[in-house]
């Protein structure tokens, strides 16, 4: 689709964005017939900018889509993965929905909480770690499911788990890679994974390539 | 309109237009469903699910919400089955769960929905035996507007009146399922015009208002209703009291106006009634200083002043802020005691007045309910018609209307325009010009104007605008099929005030002085020969001395009149100034006798909207110290000057209105207060004798391009006395400043934010430049009758250079 | 009982082909984009709609709504739009995820035919923001289709023109109820939408749109290549073809299957599924993701799986999610689970949903740490029925959406098959507290 040109008062807004972020941005304002809709692309855009969703962030993403500051945030705070605090390098998410539950996810998460020192839904005070109880991701059958940066790794035991948190604080990966990872910590996988994947995440935001921070695994 | 089909609801059968949705056809027929989030004034969304009533399908029964069901012919409806019943203590029981135990503290304890309907149809207790969720309370979101979090039962009326209706979203929910809660941008608070219209829709006490909290109890007030005159639109408004002050102003739907919505301004400005610095007795001028009088010292004064000069040599200025009552009195008063012709209830801020009066095809405010096209070249209707702002508002977006706007700047309403043409102040006649050849970029805008009906609404964008250039937009615009035009012009009772006379060239009803001047005669005896003086003839000839005294009534010519500093020396220079007012403004503080009167909420009468529609205005409280209404003193000065008017009580006043006035045969207080013109009466109501029919013409005027071009144009909060006078309103008034496009600071080398000094014909002024790129090439905007900018005076064409002193 | 022998549509040439089943090489190898060839260039649109609406396809979401009867009702006025629903999340349900990984340009194919079916130019494919995997396949197969010139401007030189968007989602389950999607893709909050008017009339930007689910539109171009006819031979009349169901739980095979409607749960759970693990009996399953009502041994187990027979006996096959629980599962903080689920994920437009989900994870929470009361059960009970009067199936809401019945379908199914030990629960609570 096309890139779209920006209003002076527009460039404005996105001036403290580097310059792939802007194309993307140019980018995704052109690919819906109307700009509104690329206020979620144009959030993730600012959490890589920013690490996360900023008032600032917010106020950008509404002047390149005709919102107000109080309709931007309406949209953010509606959904889960806009986080709109500080995250730690990491991101490690355990899913606790009823399929891992029955699988003792309760017990993968508290062995996360518990090695990495960082209760659900904190951010711990060295930046390492952010960890949280996520619901039902879509690997039922690998369960339990943990995600590092919305990479996913299927079959963790909380043995594994705790491997997992002391293999990412001791000089954890700048790529994360969802095949490495489940080669290490993982166990059952919902269904075979076929080849490997040559992008992963380097920031606790969805590594959506191109809009997102998918990198090549090294 | 829609075909009528019938329902059952009940058992009771009653009709409907097809398509409405059944919580209003049901209520409309006296069967009440309790609701919270439907609003009769915006779309429903369903949401509270406290309208559920059954309707039979062909599978039975089903659980519907009645404010998102639309009937149609042979609905049958059950709103009492013991489903219904259950589901509505359900959504009850629900709601209190969270709900904070807040009545005894709660603003809206007594009138509140959520209170009623749990003792209507809720169940006895709760079954909630786990923590409510919790937030800080209150909170302040805006100067205005505090929010409790915890009472909001998430309706979602304040929100979606935001985005629907006022078109400035600033509050909106944040957070998903049991944690939503209603919340602004952080810097970004709830700075609307109309927020205070979100404080009386809440059907819970979590949105209050600052000037209302905790100042009374529901069952203590009295209301009357009345009409807001703070501009000319005439919106409806219920006035209440408790123990004889005014606390509150909330809007009431009607129909032909302002559907229930009020701007802040209308809701607010009540504060201003109970100011301290209320004029409560008489004031006589001696050397500098005033010192207090009776009223009858004060009378005599004035009457053996007056008596002493030629009626010729005395003129009157003011009325648009009065009653038709008073504006009538005050204009015979003129014209049969003092017998002058020099009349003016205009500053020269407005439209030529038989135009004003006289224009026809004549728009109603509810042609924008089907109008297709709507031309709008005037004010920023946000800024001085905010409730007629809502009503074009509402035409383009929910109606399909096209707008076309024409305007220096950006304007409140370009975001919902089709087409928006921005010009340099002065050069209005060219874009007339091309605007009616209608060719390049013109084109589509004339092309959608073939498309009726037709409301072309016009007015002064801006001071310094020649008011001919109105006429001759409203000449261009009566032409298109259905066409009607709207024009504008400021002050609450302008038109009334014009329809009683009060202006040069007009006699009481709608008449040229030149057509009535003998019939009128035969009613009140000898009137002055000849056409007088209007505004600015008036002050100026005061300045050179061909006239020597002045009477202003409720007008304050030093801060609005477009030449502040003429309308000053003509004061000064003037022999004897009498004011009648209910605060010492700028300009009756230069006078040399003034008047105490009675004002809004304490005087009975009718004023005239933009239409040309009379309504009632009524009294709820008595006028502070010794204050008395304007036609009692009239009355009483005239018989001390050896004449009589004739003013024994408003109502008298009414029916000479009524007899004298030929616009306003048949128009009484019965009817408007019981009969049929409980919405206003639109005039005439039958085609009179020597009507004003007035065909405005297009002048050919010629454009006028200086290096600058002054907008020089008014905001809602301007340093008018009535808002400075209104704590809450007076936080509001902005700061002055020079508004420029960013190339045009750049090229006079300056920083945002530098001084610059503006300089016209009669003045200049230092303000700070401010960029706003809204604005053209050669375009400075200026906002009027703040204090700072009184000395620039209204000549468009203007210097802008760099520096200078504040 | 396996699978073996039986048709396979969707996972054949993933089966075949580990390693590169999802790039356009391989896919072109194995017959990919014939059936684009032959329903642009042979058919038009109108047969392809035909040959779709022939094959009784129902809708492999939550709905089971015949897609080719769906495609019928979009309204004439045009622009119009195709959206898929890629926001698989209903617990349990991970099918669509493996097809967008291991065999995105199926989808991307059938995306094309469906538009150029019912007049579509612009087509958008929602992925929930929680899979950048599948993403990140689905956006390269799209970018390598655009390259080869099956999207794009006059496709295969056919006059027909179609741009795809791909949009991600950002952790919100209710965007998988279709009107919700719409707002969300509109760039608003996620919520449901008053129906009617029903997308095919006002969807996507108040436009005529067709929502179906990834799983749908993947079978299209099989369906073009095979004939509608051959496809509704597949299996049970009224649930013909195949379909992806995924087993997780308490079985020793769990992962996505392919089968032809019809089995019995026995066959399913105990031959597909292998069954419990050693000594573990089976105590009750959810048929169709966590919104269904619960079946029971007793009950259910040699009832036939399709879709009209599950729907018969008080539930719903749904998205095809099949959660075993054996007898290890304590099924209130199962029931709990699944109720926080919905507490977290409404939207909190209406009353009931907002207010009741939350209230009953409260109840369930006080249960379950030892501070239940006798009258709990009753008032779960009788918050349920706040949300859905009757409480019966399909049911009856006094909500926007079914998201509030669905978590009152736990609560609903726990009393009614292990009332005994929510009160033994409770008793031993009370005894001790």
């Amino acid at each position: 689709m096309k890139e779209v040109t920006l209003s002076p008062a527009e460039l404005e807004a996105i001036r403290d964005w580097n310059e792939d972020s802007r194309r993307l941005a140019r980018e995704v304002l052109g690919k819906y017939p109307d700009r509104r809709s690329a206020v979620m692309p144009l959030l993730y855009i600012s959490m890589i900018e920013n690490g996360y969703v900023t008032a600032a962030g917010m106020k950008s993403v509404g002047v390149l889509t005709g919102l107000t500051g109080a309709q931007v945030q309406s949209v953010a705070s509606f959904y889960t993965m806009y986080k709109r605090e500080a995250l730690g390098d990491y991101l490690v998410s355990v899913c606790t929905s009823i399929s891992c539950f029955l699988q003792g996810a309760d017990d993968v998460l508290t062995a996360v909480e518990d090695e990495s020192g960082v209760p659900d839904g904190e951010t711990g005070e060295d930046g390492k770690f952010s960890v949280e109880h996520i619901e039902c991701n879509g690997a039922c059958a690998g369960a339990p499911v943990v995600l590092v940066n919305y990479e996913m790794i299927e079959g963790v035991t909380p043995d594994k788990a705790r491997e997992l948190v002391n293999w990412l604080r001791d000089g954890g990966p700048d790529v994360i890679s969802t095949d490495e990872m489940q080669r290490l910590f993982g166990g059952q996988r919902s269904f075979d994974w076929g080849v490997e994947e040559p992008e992963g995440a380097f920031l606790p935001v969805p590594a959506f390539g191109p809009y997102g921070s998918a990198k090549e695994a090294e | 309109m829609a075909d009528l089909v019938t329902i059952t609801v009940d058992g009771v059968e009653m009709q409907g237009p097809a398509g409405e949705v059944l919580i209003k056809v049901a209520e409309d027929n006296g069967n009440y469903i309790p609701r919270f989030c439907w609003h009769s004034r915006m779309n429903p969304v369903g949401m509270c699910r406290m309208c559920l009533v059954e309707v039979e399908g062909p599978r039975g029964k089903m659980l519907v919400p009645s404010c998102t069901t639309r009937i149609n012919d042979g609905m049958v409806v059950d709103t009492q089955s013991a489903v219904v019943k259950k589901a509505q203590e359900g959504v009850l029981e629900f709601l209190l769960i969270n709900h904070p135990l807040d009545c005894p503290v709660c603003d809206k304890g007594g009138e509140c929905p959520l209170q009623d309907h749990t003792v209507a149809y809720g169940p006895g207790e709760s079954r909630f035996v786990e923590e409510k969720r919790h937030f800080q309370k209150p909170i302040p979101i805006s100067d205005l507007v505090f929010l409790d979090r915890e009472r909001c039962i998430l309706c979602a009326r304040c929100t979606r009146f935001s985005e629907e209706i006022s078109g400035d979203p600033l509050i909106e929910f944040k957070g998903r399922g049991n944690q939503v809660q209603v919340l602004t941008f952080p810097d970004e608070p709830f700075n609307s015009y109309f927020s205070g219209n979100t404080v009386q829709i809440c059907p819970v006490g979590a949105l209050t208002a600052r000037p209302y909290r905790f100042k009374a109890r529901p069952w203590d007030l009295e209301a009357v209703e009345s009409v807001s005159m703070v501009d000319s639109v005439g919106s409806k408004v219920s006035v209440q009291s408790s123990q004889n002050r005014v606390v509150r102003i909330d809007g009431v739907d009607s129909d032909a106006t302002n559907h229930g919505w009020l701007s802040d301004k209308d809701r607010f400005v009540f504060e201003a009634i109970h100011s301290e610095d209320r004029l409560q007795r008489p004031l006589i001028k001696e050397g500098d200083e005033f010192r207090e009088a009776d009223w009858g010292e004060a009378l005599d004064l004035v009457a053996e002043k007056l008596t002493g000069y030629p009626g010729d040599q005395v003129a009157g200025l003011g009325g648009a802020n009065s009653t038709n009552e008073e504006a009538f009195i005050f204009g015979k008063f003129l014209r049969t005691i003092v017998v002058t012709p020099h009349i003016d209830a205009q500053l020269d801020d407005g439209l030529d007045p038989q135009f004003l009066v006289g224009l026809t095809p004549r728009a109603a405010i509810n042609d924008l309910e089907s109008a297709k096209t709507i031309l709008l070249w005037a004010a920023d209707l946000k800024e001085e018609y905010p409730v007629l702002y809502l009503r074009v508002r509402r035409a383009a977006t929910e109606l399909g209307a096209t707008l076309i706007i024409v305007h220096p700047r950006r304007t409140g309403l370009d975001d919902v325009a089709r087409h928006k043409v921005r010009y340099r102040p002065g050069t209005g006649p060219d874009v007339l010009r091309e605007l009616v050849a209608g060719e390049g970029e013109y084109a589509d805008i004339k092309a959608a104007l073939t498309e009726g009906p037709v409301v072309t609404i016009v007015g002064r964008t801006g001071l310094g605008e020649d008011p001919r250039l109105a006429e001759a937009v409203a000449a261009f615009g009566r032409d298109f099929p259905d066409g009607k035009v709207l024009p504008l012009a400021r002050r609450g009772n302008v038109i009334g005030a014009l329809d009683m006379g009060l202006a040069p060239t007009l006699l009481p009803g709608r008449v040229s002085e030149t057509a009535a001047h003998e019939k009128l005669e035969a009613e009140w005896g000898p009137l002055p020969e000849g056409l007088g003086r209007d505004a600015t003839s008036i002050l100026e000839g005061l300045c050179d001395g061909e006239l020597k005294a002045l009477l202003l009534l409720g007008t304050d010519p030093v801060r609005d009149h477009p030449e502040p500093m003429l309308a000053t020396a003509g004061m000064e220079a003037a022999d004897f100034v009498v004011a009648f007012d209910t605060f010492l403004t700028d300009s009756s503080r230069l006078a040399d006798v003034v008047f105490p009167v009675e004002g809004f909420a304490e005087v009975e009468g009718t004023v005239t909207n933009v239409e040309g529609r009379v309504q009632k205005v009524n009294r709820l409280i008595p006028g502070p110290g010794q204050t008395r209404p304007v036609w009692s003193a009239l009355d009483d000065l005239a018989r001390r000057m050896g004449g009589d008017v004739g003013a024994t009580s408003a109502e008298a006043i009414s029916k000479e209105i009524a007899t004298v006035a030929p616009a306003y045969h048949g128009v009484s207080w019965d009817e408007l207060d019981w009969g049929e013109g409980r919405e206003g009466l639109l005039l005439p109501l039958e085609e009179g004798e020597q009507r004003l029919e007035y065909i405005p013409v297009d002048g050919n005027l010629t454009s006028v391009k200086a290096r600058f071009g002054l907008h020089l144009a008014r905001v809602m909060y301007d340093d008018g006395v009535r808002v400075r006078k209104s704590p809450s309103l007076a936080a509001l008034i902005p700061d002055a400043a020079a508004y420029l496009s960013a190339a045009e600071v750049e090229t006079l080398g300056i920083e945002p934010g530098a001084l610059v000094t503006v300089a016209g014909e009669s003045g200049s002024i230092t303000l700070p430049a401010v960029v706003d790129n809204t604005l053209g090439e050669g375009t400075v905007y200026v906002t009027a009758n703040l204090s700072k900018t009184a000395e620039l005076g209204a000549a468009v064409s203007v210097t802008v250079t760099p520096g200078g002193e504040a | 009982m396996s699978t073996d022998g039986q048709v396979k549509i969707l996972t054949a040439r993933m089966e075949a082909n580990r390693t590169d089943s999802h790039t356009i090489e391989r896919y072109e190898a194995t017959g990919g984009y014939t059936a684009l060839r032959k329903g642009l260039l042979e058919l038009g649109p109108e047969k392809v709609g035909a040959e779709v609406k022939a094959s009784n396809i129902r809708g492999r979401g939550g709905a089971n709504f015949p897609a080719g009867v769906k495609w019928g009702f979009l309204a004439a006025a045009r622009p119009a739009y195709l959206v898929v629903n890629g926001d698989e999340s209903e617990p349990g349900t991970f099918k669509d995820r493996q097809l967008l990984e291991r065999d995105p340009h199926q989808l991307v194919e059938g995306v094309i035919l469906t538009s150029f079916a019912v007049g579509v130019n612009h087509a958008f494919i929602y992925i929930r923001g929680e899979y950048p995997k599948p993403a990140r396949r689905l956006q390269h197969a799209v970018d390598d289709a655009y390259q080869k010139g099956y999207i794009g401007k006059d496709i295969l030189g056919s006059g027909f023109d179609l741009e795809i968007t791909v949009h991600l989602g950002a952790g919100a389950y209710i965007c998988g109820e279709e009107s919700a999607l719409l707002n969300s893709l509109e760039g608003r909050r996620g919520e449901p939408r008053l129906k009617p008017p029903f997308p095919a009339i006002e969807g996507l930007y108040a436009k005529p749109t067709i929502v179906n689910n990834v799983e749908t539109i993947s079978n299209v171009p099989w369906i073009i290549n095979n004939g509608g006819l051959a496809y509704a031979g597949i299996g049970p009349e009224k649930s013909a073809g195949t379909r992806m169901l995924s087993l997780s739980g308490h079985v020793n095979n769990p992962g996505n299957y392919e089968i032809v409607m019809g089995m019995s749960w026995r066959d399913l759970i105990f031959d597909i599924g292998g069954g419990m693990a050693e000594g573990r009996e089976l105590k009750a399953w959810i048929p169709g993701g966590s919104s269904a009502p619960w079946f029971v041994p007793a009950e259910h187990l040699d009832t036939p799986v399709t879709i009209d027979d599950v729907a018969q006996h008080g539930s719903m096959l749904g998205s095809g999610a099949v959660i075993v629980m054996d007898d290890s599962t304590d099924v209130i903080a199962a029931a709990h689970r699944i109720v926080r689920f919905y507490a977290h994920e409404s939207c909190g437009q209406c009353t009931p949903c907002r207010e009741g989900t939350t209230w009953l994870e409260r109840i369930f929470n006080r249960i379950l740490s030892g501070r239940g009361r006798p009258s709990d059960i009753d008032l779960l009970l009788d918050v349920s029925d706040g949300i859905s009067p009757g409480l019966g199936w399909p049911p009856v809401m006094t909500t926007i959406c079914p998201l509030g019945p669905s978590a009152t379908a736990p609560v609903v199914s726990l009393m009614k098959y292990f009332r005994a030990e929510v009160e033994a629960r409770i008793a031993r609570e009370v005894a001790h507290g």
